[in-house]
């Protein structure tokens, strides 16, 4: 079993019928120069890499930017069509006055399985009053939290809200909340791994923003950012694999994560292990 | 006259070799030109058009061959980050085993149908799969 953590299903034809809505996406999460795609297609690449699943994340920028990449509703729309694929994630804009219901509905009816934020995108610190429903209705639901940290691409991304370390207030004030900080808080590897050592609800993901091939990338991740050993000996079980797609091609990064030395439990529990338990709880 | 028409074609490999003799052949008859010449043309950069004989061993030593002359791992300048694309490129070997492997084939046009050798296949070569590709046919004649 492999799961990707994290993808954005911008380009995804069943909800490309507005194209002012598609510009929109592109727009604010800064990719261009690709199209829409049908599931054959999306299913083509993860099968090239053997993934089975893929969490799929929306967000809402309707406070900062008056509408989503990608809504929830579209999130459980693309759900509903292929359930054994996808695995769908919720977003909420902190800073909208109906945030909390939002969320319930999400959860409640939409029965999505997790909540996608983006602080520097939806400009608010993790610490902030306003979040504190937020983190309750989760930790109620039993749904984890997907923050991007560390750099965005995605224009308008003041990288000040993203330190990693911005995080240790809400890891330590909710340990029953299961929070990711996503693409491995590129450049803050080392920060990140002081969270991970600290505070076993902190999980990330592989989803970095690279910047050499995908081989170099990963090797250099796993044996320069990081001691070559520290992966299996303190965080594997901390660490999803996830590609960021649609900027990485998944079956790029999981063919150069297989080339990365680690032991088989270490490579199971990053595949998939560690996000079924971060999904589930234990 | 002349006769423009497409064809896809979805690679579901890294890298993989289509056959699309059959499908060239009948539209070349559609196009309603008698006599002249079909010219195949990729639509992408980082696949190619090529003829050879369909055997799975003659496929297995071009792939081979130009795996060798391009390895995967090796210090492309392509290999980083596209601001003007917001993803990353990464795939040098592609665009180059493009390059090596050609982008077109021609052939005659006779009696309405497409002359080809016996043993002549027509090859779409995948380098950057999977993905969708399309493939221009252009026929000119009378």
């Amino acid at each position: 079993m492999v799961i990707d953590m994290h993808v954005h299903p911008i380009f995804y034809d069943i909800i490309c019928g507005d194209k002012n809505e598609l510009a929109f996406r592109q727009k604010e999460f800064g990719v261009w120069k690709q199209s829409p795609m049908s599931f054959d297609e999306f299913f083509a690449e993860m099968d090239a890499g053997g993934i089975d699943r893929a969490a799929l994340l929306p967000l809402d920028l309707t406070a900062t930017a008056g509408g989503w990449i990608v809504t929830n509703e579209e999130i459980a729309e693309i759900v509903s069509a292929h359930p054994e694929r996808f695995i769908g994630f919720a977003s909420v804009d902190p800073n909208r006055g109906d945030a909390v219901e939002v969320l319930d509905y999400a959860f409640g009816k939409l029965k999505l399985e997790g909540l996608k934020l983006n602080p520097a995108k939806q400009k608010f610190y993790p610490s902030d009053s306003i979040m504190e429903p937020i983190y309750k209705k989760c930790i109620e639901y039993n749904k984890p939290v997907i923050f991007h940290a560390g750099l965005s691409w995605e224009p308008d991304t003041p990288v000040k809200y993203c330190n990693p370390t911005l995080f240790e207030e809400t890891a330590m004030k909710h340990p029953d909340l299961r929070i990711c900080l996503a693409h491995f808080a590129w450049p803050w590897v080392r920060e990140m791994a002081m969270l991970m050592i600290k505070y076993p609800n902190i999980y990330t993901d592989t989803s970095l923003l690279y910047l050499d091939s995908p081989e170099e990338s990963m090797q250099r991740l796993f044996t320069v950012d990081m001691g070559p050993r520290w992966f299996e000996r303190s965080f594997y079980k901390q660490v999803m694999f996830a590609s960021n797609g649609p900027r990485f091609r998944a079956f790029k990064l999981k063919r150069a994560l297989d080339k990365v030395s680690m032991r088989d439990y270490a490579r199971t529990a990053l595949y998939a292990e560690n996000a079924e338990r971060f999904l589930k709880g234990e | 006259m002349v006769v423009l028409k497409t064809i896809s074609v979805m690679s579901r490999k890294a890298e993989e070799f289509i056959n699309i003799t059959d499908e060239v052949h009948e539209t070349v008859e559609s196009s309603g030109v008698k006599s002249g010449l079909a010219v195949i043309i990729t639509s992408h950069t980082t696949t190619g058009i090529f003829v050879n004989e369909g055997l799975p061993c003659v496929e297995t030593d071009i792939a081979d061959t130009f795996t060798r002359l391009v390895p995967l791992e090796a210090p492309y300048a392509h290999a980083h980050f596209l601001p003007s694309y917001g993803a990353t490129g990464n795939n040098s070997t592609g665009h180059i085993k493009s390059l090596l492997c050609g982008n077109n084939c021609i052939f005659p046009v006779s009696d309405g149908k497409m002359v080809c050798g016996g043993a002549q296949d027509i090859y779409l070569a995948e380098f950057d799969g999977p993905q969708k590709r399309t493939i221009f046919i252009q026929v000119i004649g009378e």
